[in-house]
């Protein structure tokens, strides 16, 4: 865990990326365009950029390469829920519900 | 306050106001995945207000609490905000000669929602002051809710017990903004790439492996859309 001084330069730091992206073209305040290749190829930087931040959690126990452990249950109901019902709330409740049951419940 | 920004901040507030409410359990689960990462509520509540990027925040979080190098913190972030440059770029027009200080105000409020429901409105309107008021209200609108309730999720963190993997929710969170992206096939690839390759290359000295894994999803979702496209010209 980063911690005290330097946690607090980190966070104005990651605070910076959101200025200096939305900010990127509004700011200057001049009509110039992005140019269409850079556009398509950044529209797949979100996906790429989440799936690489969610895989290691749900396809890693302790380290070790092991797609079969509770977080991976979970993280399936998720989508499943994501993708089947509009209600915002009950993705956090199955996740968490699936994790916690097969965790605490049945000890896995 | 003339009356054709009260007319355009009617507009926007009204057009945005459904949508905005699916905020609330967002900012409520970035609040407690602050705390459970180990920030005081101060840190949460300075997070919330410097960053004011769900998805960089949620993205984040792990980084910072493994202790990871700042220059990866810093990285992952920057490619996380990316879609806000195209964002940016097609909303500039409706913003080219609004005084310095509300472009900048304009940098730091303009969220996903507020550009997916508003741009077509921005961009067709003439008035600069109707445009504002259609801007500002219901980005401010956003703003507040955004605090007031991921203040809710770092308060109630406490009353939730330590042991039950709150810090989970992060991940759940930026699955669910996964699931509705991957919807195209070029996305899908860029997201599977970027997971697999991320995780196979977990071994690789200062994290590397997450910013290689993130650029070889970018470029396979690339080369899938040219595919794509090739096969429909074909």
């Amino acid at each position: 865990m980063i911690e005290g001084a330097w946690l607090w330069i980190t966070l104005v730091l990651i605070g910076s990326t959101t200025i200096l992206t939305r900010g990127s073209f509004i700011i200057p305040g001049e009509r110039a365009k992005l140019p269409p290749v850079a556009q398509r190829v950044l529209r797949y930087a979100p996906a790429a950029a989440l799936a690489a931040l969610v895989a290691p959690d749900i396809l890693l126990d302790a380290g070790d390469f092991d797609p079969f452990n509770p977080k991976m249950a979970a993280a399936l109901a998720v989508i499943a829920a994501t993708a089947h019902w509009r209600n915002p709330w009950l993705p956090f409740f199955i996740g968490m519900a699936v994790l916690l049951v097969l965790r605490k419940g049945m000890g896995w | 306050m003339n009356d054709s920004f009260r007319r355009g901040a009617k507009e926007g507030f009204g057009a945005l106001f459904p949508l905005s409410l699916g905020l609330i359990p967002w900012a409520m689960v970035t609040g407690v995945a602050m705390r459970s990462t180990g920030l005081s509520v101060v840190e949460s509540m300075g997070m919330n207000l410097l960053v004011f990027a769900g998805t960089a925040q949620l993205g984040t979080l792990p980084l910072i609490g493994s202790g990871a190098p700042l220059w990866l913190i810093v990285l992952t972030a920057l490619v996380l905000n990316l879609r806000f440059v195209i964002f940016s770029a097609a909303l500039a027009p409706a913003f080219v000669g609004q005084p310095l200080r509300r472009r900048l105000l304009t940098g730091y409020l303009l969220v996903d929602g507020v550009f997916a429901v508003l741009s077509e409105r921005l961009l067709k309107a003439t008035d600069p002051h109707w445009r504002w008021g259609c801007f500002i209200a219901p980005a401010a609108w956003c703003w507040v809710l955004w605090q007031v309730f991921a203040f809710v999720g770092v308060i109630g963190a406490d009353a939730l017990p330590s042991d039950w993997s709150l810090e989970f929710m992060a991940t759940i969170a930026l699955l669910v903004m996964l699931v509705p992206m991957a919807a195209s096939r070029p996305m899908l690839v860029a997201a599977l790439v970027g997971g697999i390759a991320t995780v196979m290359l977990r071994g690789m000295p200062l994290k590397l492996g997450l910013v290689a894994g993130i650029a070889l999803g970018i470029a396979a979702g690339f080369v899938a859309e040219r595919w794509q496209d090739d096969r429909r010209r074909a």
